[in-house]
């Protein structure tokens, strides 16, 4: 016989979970850019290299690929960035600084945005040390190329972050636009930049990306994406809304990809009101002129 | 970069486009790999590679259609022979050799050496040297361990002792890294410099991660994309001065439409006159002349510091 008592709480749990998480985002009315902007088009890197590889114990030749985005794609996407107009955010894990500081510098000097992407690429489970992790890739990159970072793509606790001095996160696609969010219990707000994995370079042109299996590689070549993203812009400008680009300098330092792009933001320029701004210039617009809500 | 052990393999920055020269007037340098491996795993070589049908055409009409290719077009290839195909096929080897390509080594069955103590690696490196020795009537002078179908990366595989070994086995070159998408030293020691030229391959360029890739199915032919990925490589490459590589397998490339594909991309190279073909042993000899390791490679220090909760 149907237990429907027992079917009703499955269903209000259901309800629950999705009522709670969702909650834990507020997201902006009546958002608009400053007067003349129609678009705020962040390019993002995760500059991560070989570390993640080295955390994931993968083997040497992975390492090596890694290493490309260290020692070529990043300068790559420097000159890139830099001879367009663009200012970058560069997710950094603090640890890259004792790897790869010339970079990191010469980033910094052209008058990108160095933000953290986690010390060593992950987070770890116990509070006390990720706390630990979050203050030495913090100090890392101050000492390295000389401003605190206020920004982060990670998932780290909201209430380490806002204690340490970050303003916002990049991750996560639960809107187009910038959106707040919560800890579970409602408290700690910070603003989020969001962008999503359909405008990740890694998706497209990265083999085995996050264990997918070899039938499942699809690697592909950059005039397909540049169309696909060249849409993904052309949608989000009409409604005056947001894109978020994520490159990974390992994957997108390739030449052939670097040329690609080169295309993409000319392309993006013939448009009138395209805003290139740092992650940290949109989030410090939002924070100001879209405060959130009282919680 | 600043050196750090079982992460890095060589300096922390490329040569930068202006500082890279080519020979005479030659803006950029173009290797074609022949892998004639068929081992579609990290275990190597097994009878079941060899017995289906694509093998049996790669080892006859798929090679025979993509050497005249090469012979039409002019191209100088570089021949990669695990010591099992060597001796499977030594009349084909030969005769690619006469054509004029290089002959370089890719293990005893192309397996994945990884799993291997260092002692038994060594006696299989040396194996595999003598027999492609008294094939080709010389010792290769370069090593390649390119990926496999199957494997779980598309980077190929190697130990951490393969580079040493291959050192002091005689080895000039390693023919596969993906830290540059120049030749670069693959360093094994950062007190001594001891360190080994290794070449670039990265996966977008070989046809078997496009071709029907990892097996039949639906969905999985993309020799388009394949074909847009060269033609892209080479041009920003080309614009650069850089270097461009391009790894072939006949079984996969050398079939009808994909051949038609190859051809149409070396008739783009065959009119420009400033692409400079060498082989690999060509452009290794070159390298070590303009950009030896003494002046070129820039090592510093590690300044990596160890903690508690992190890594070491």
């Amino acid at each position: 016989m149907t237990d429907t008592e027992q079917l009703t709480r499955e269903l209000d749990e259901l309800e629950t979970a999705a009522k709670t998480y969702d909650a834990q985002h507020e997201f902006i009315e009546n958002f608009a850019w400053p007067d003349g902007t129609q678009i705020a088009v962040n390019f993002t890197c995760d500059f991560d290299t070989m570390l993640f590889r080295r955390y994931l114990e993968e083997t040497p030749m992975q390492l090596a690929q890694g290493e490309f985005g260290g020692r070529v794609g990043i300068w790559r996407l420097i000159e890139l960035f830099d001879g367009n107009g663009v200012t970058a955010t560069i997710f950094t894990p603090g640890r890259i600084c004792e790897l790869y500081p010339q970079s990191l510098v010469a980033a910094h000097k052209a008058g990108f945005e160095i933000a953290d992407h986690m010390w060593e690429h992950h987070v770890p489970k116990d509070m006390q040390l990720e706390h630990d992790h979050i203050q030495k890739s913090t100090t890392a990159l101050e000492k390295t190329v000389g401003k605190r970072p206020i920004g982060t793509r990670s998932r780290h606790t909201n209430s380490l972050l806002l204690e340490e001095g970050y303003i916002y996160n990049s991750h996560g696609s639960a809107a187009h636009l910038p959106y707040y969010e919560r800890d579970a219990d409602g408290e700690n707000c910070m603003i989020n930049l969001p962008f999503h994995y359909a405008i990740d370079d890694a998706m497209f042109f990265s083999f085995a990306w996050l264990s997918s299996e070899n039938a499942a590689q699809r690697i592909t070549d950059p005039n397909r994406v540049l169309d696909l993203w060249w849409d993904a812009f052309d949608q989000q400008y009409g409604q005056g809304g947001y894109l978020n680009i994520c490159l990974h300098p390992f994957v997108s330092g390739r030449a052939m990809r670097i040329e690609m792009l080169d295309r993409l933001i000319a392309r993006m320029k013939t448009r009138p009101g395209v805003w290139f701004p740092s992650c940290e210039d949109v989030a410090r617009y939002c924070l100001n002129a879209f405060p959130a809500k009282e919680s | 970069m600043p050196w750090k052990d079982g992460y890095t393999i060589s300096d922390e920055i490329t040569l930068f486009d202006d500082a890279v020269r080519w020979p005479d007037v030659n803006r950029v340098c173009m290797t074609v790999m022949l892998d004639l491996s068929l081992a579609s795993g990290p275990q190597g070589l097994t009878a079941a590679d060899l017995r289906h049908s694509p093998a049996t055409f790669g080892m006859n009409e798929g090679l025979a259609q993509v050497r005249a290719t090469l012979k039409r077009f002019g191209i100088t290839a570089t021949v990669t022979v695990p010591a099992a195909m060597a001796r499977i096929m030594p009349d084909a080897v030969k005769t690619l050799r006469d054509d004029g390509h290089e002959i370089a080594a890719q293990g005893l069955k192309h397996e994945d050496v990884s799993i291997l103590s260092r002692d038994e690696e060594a006696a299989r490196l040396a194996m595999t040297t003598e027999i492609l020795e008294e094939l080709n009537g010389q010792r290769p002078e370069g090593w390649f361990s390119l990926p496999r179908p199957n494997d779980p990366f598309a980077v190929g595989t190697v130990s951490p002792n393969t580079h040493d070994l291959l050192i002091d086995a005689g080895y000039r070159y390693m023919g596969n890294g993906l830290s540059d998408d120049i030749p670069h030293y693959w360093v094994t020691n950062f007190e001594s410099e001891r360190a080994i030229l290794t070449l670039p391959y990265f996966y977008h360029f070989d046809d078997q991660f496009f071709l029907m890739f990892p097996k039949k199915g639906t969905g999985l032919e993309h020799a388009d994309t394949l074909f847009a990925n060269w033609n892209a490589e080479f041009d920003a490459q080309y614009k650069r001065g850089r270097y461009f590589n391009m790894t072939l397998h006949p079984y996969a490339v050398g079939w009808c439409n994909r051949l038609k594909l190859l051809e149409d991309f070396l008739t783009r190279i065959s009119e420009l006159s400033d692409v400079w073909n060498p082989t690999a042993g060509e452009v290794v000899s070159y390298w070590l002349r303009a950009y030896p390791k003494e002046s070129a490679l820039k090592l510093e220090p590690s300044i990596w510091k160890d903690y508690a909760g992190s890594l070491s």
